[in-house]
């Protein structure tokens, strides 16, 4: 007798989304009560809870102006950069049919920054004074670059209707390489304090988050993630192939169009708003279809949940390991991920063999 | 009816499949054969939608294929390709119920549970699919094609599957066979590609022998099965043998003698 499946998995992956969405929860509150000032736990709660119309204790001034106007902000973007970056690194997985994708590694990112340090050169009157200009112009622009880049590393690496991965990694690193150089020769002619700007953000920066950017970038991400939430049965059969997607009755060119869309759009958001951050959208894919499985109904909102904790977290961990500096957020993902890279690639290899 | 009318497809101006015609109607089971390089697996992709042809027309159930949507046409026909891999650690019946996108199933659960059955791949529901042997991973997808056409429909169906006994062991090579013949009970016409004779000759209805391009013959099993033609289209020679017992015709393409291998001799 067979188990008893649609029933019994669908409960399954509610309870491990439910679960994922309790330790976020979590690790919000212990993001919004650290810091350089520490707010304690009752204190933080009973902020959150006067922003409802609910007494639940007294606090001080400063703590309320700290957490309502810094912390809360940056958390925010945090849960949604980090949400997005895990969902689109699962969904290129998923459309290159490859387990090593991620946005950095197609040329998402490096194409999103190029674009955005054009913009942020071309048009310097806007970065001065923050205006609606630079908030909706510098996205615009990172995601027209995310788009070229994935496109043209898509268009090289697929030769007769498959994708070849040798090739799908070596037009990454071309793609990735000429827009390096290019960011390089943009920042020449840039003035000393563009670049010293720049310098950080290409690490990425939570730092910068503020409650006018707040709204955008939920829009500009959460939609195309929910977008990408409908598209998972059609993914599923991708994982196939495209033939076999295509004898099941999907239209494969339009799901594709709209996946590259979508995650050309999440990520050339989430650069644009605080910098290249890297890895997460590889390790966070990889680690949800290792604990359960590949559905990608499961994989996608798992994605989201889990990129947004461990954004978070690294975030908790780069303001509290130099107090009262900041880290890159950058370099702490990047010394949880390259570790994790390196063995991926090992237990591949190992399972080739 | 599956109906295929003067396909003509040139690679580099080289005809591979050339004015090929043939008729597959519901309830019947054609086998092609031909050597390896005749242009079958791309006859296939032609009448499966995979590859568009300028010249020739392919209609299901009366339809031109090129005015179908891929929905539409995963309504009427089902494919098994030759391989399929999958990149990423799902379960055998994950990938079984693959299938289900494009039923309108009101039972999903007893439809994979009874294609499944069948298929005798219900042990394996829980393994993940790429370690399974190359057997059970053929028979796992011909389950996933299954469920696409498993539920009766008042309009004829067709399933094309391209050699889908290859990685199989004999039990299960006619297993298969046997399944298929229970889909001409539900108004389902089935092409395959085949290699081996014996098995189109035990259970097609009609077989169509091609060769560099082009149909040499196309027919009820016992026209098509003459020395002659095989010999020809096969460029080997074939002797059909009759079992005087059962009153089957078996085809045995051992070489007559040693003497057709050359031997060297030592210096």
């Amino acid at each position: 007798m067979i188990p008893t499946l649609t029933h019994t998995k669908i409960q399954r992956q509610n309870m491990t989304l439910m679960s994922f969405g309790f330790v976020l929860g979590l690790v919000v509150l212990t993001s919004l009560s650290f810091g350089a000032f520490s707010i304690p736990f009752p204190q933080t709660l009973a902020i959150l809870f006067d922003q409802m119309g609910l007494s639940f204790g007294s606090y001080e001034l400063q703590q309320s102006n700290v957490l309502l106007q810094i912390r809360l902000p940056r958390v925010l973007m945090a849960i949604v950069v980090g949400g997005g970056l895990g969902i689109s690194g699962a969904a290129l997985q998923g459309m290159f049919r490859n387990p090593l994708v991620e946005p950095g590694l197609i040329g998402v990112s490096s194409g999103s920054a190029l674009f955005a340090v054009l913009f942020m050169v071309l048009i310097p009157t806007a970065t001065a004074t923050f205006s609606w200009v630079k908030l909706l112009g510098l996205p615009f622009f990172a995601f027209v670059g995310g788009l070229t880049c994935v496109t043209a590393v898509y268009q090289l690496s697929k030769s007769q209707g498959k994708i070849d991965a040798a090739t799908l990694i070596l037009a990454g690193v071309a793609i990735n390489a000429l827009a390096g150089s290019l960011i390089g020769l943009v920042l020449f002619f840039a003035d000393d304090s563009a670049l010293r700007s720049f310098t950080f953000w290409s690490l990425g920066d939570l730092g910068g988050a503020t409650w006018a950017k707040i709204p955008l970038t939920f829009l500009l991400i959460v939609i195309p993630s929910i977008l990408l939430l409908f598209n998972a049965r059609q993914l599923n059969t991708l994982a196939l192939g495209e033939q076999e997607a295509f004898h099941m009755g999907v239209n494969v060119q339009q799901v594709k169009i709209r996946l590259l869309i979508s995650c050309a759009l999440i990520v050339g958001v989430g650069v644009s708003m605080v910098g290249m951050i890297g890895f997460v959208g590889l390790v966070v894919p990889h680690l949800i279809r290792i604990l359960f499985g590949a559905d990608h109904r499961l994989v996608l909102p798992g994605s989201f949940l889990l990129g947004a904790i461990l954004l978070n977290f690294a975030d908790l961990v780069a303001r509290l390991i130099v107090i009262p500096a900041e880290m890159p957020i950058g370099v702490i993902t990047a010394l949880i991920g390259a570790p994790f890279f390196i063995w991926l690639i090992f237990n591949l290899n190992k399972s080739r063999n | 009816m599956l109906q295929a009318s003067q396909i003509h497809f040139c690679i580099r101006q080289r005809p591979i499949v050339d004015e090929v015609s043939l008729q597959l109607s519901p309830g019947e089971i054609l086998a092609v054969l031909g050597p390896n390089g005749a242009g079958k697996s791309t006859f296939f992709k032609i009448l499966s939608g995979e590859i568009t042809c300028k010249h020739g027309t392919v209609g299901y159930n009366g339809h031109n294929i090129r005015s179908l949507k891929s929905k539409e046409l995963a309504a009427v026909r089902a494919v098994m390709p030759q391989h399929s891999q999958v990149n990423f650690p799902f379960t055998a019946q994950e990938v079984v119920e693959l299938g289900l996108i494009s039923t309108t199933s009101k039972n999903p659960q007893k439809l994979i549970e009874e294609v499944m059955e069948a298929t005798n791949t219900i042990h394996l529901n829980g393994q993940v699919f790429n370690q399974l042997s190359g057997g059970e991973k053929q028979r796992v997808q011909l389950a996933r094609v299954l469920v696409q056409i498993w539920e009766s429909k008042p309009f004829p169906r067709y399933l094309l599957l391209d050699e889908p006994t290859s990685s199989l062991d004999i039990a299960q090579q006619h297993a298969v066979l046997k399944i298929l013949q229970t889909l001409k009970s539900r108004n389902i016409g089935i092409l395959l590609i085949l290699h081996d004779l014996n098995l189109a000759a035990q259970y097609a209805d009609k077989i169509a022998l091609l060769k560099n391009g082009i149909i040499a013959k196309i027919g009820k099993v016992e026209d098509v099965l003459e020395e002659k033609i095989l010999q020809d289209v096969f460029d080997h020679p074939i002797q059909l043998i009759k079992n005087a017992a059962t009153g089957v015709t078996h085809i045995s393409a051992a070489t007559q003698s040693y003497s057709a291998i050359p031997t060297f001799k030592l210096a």
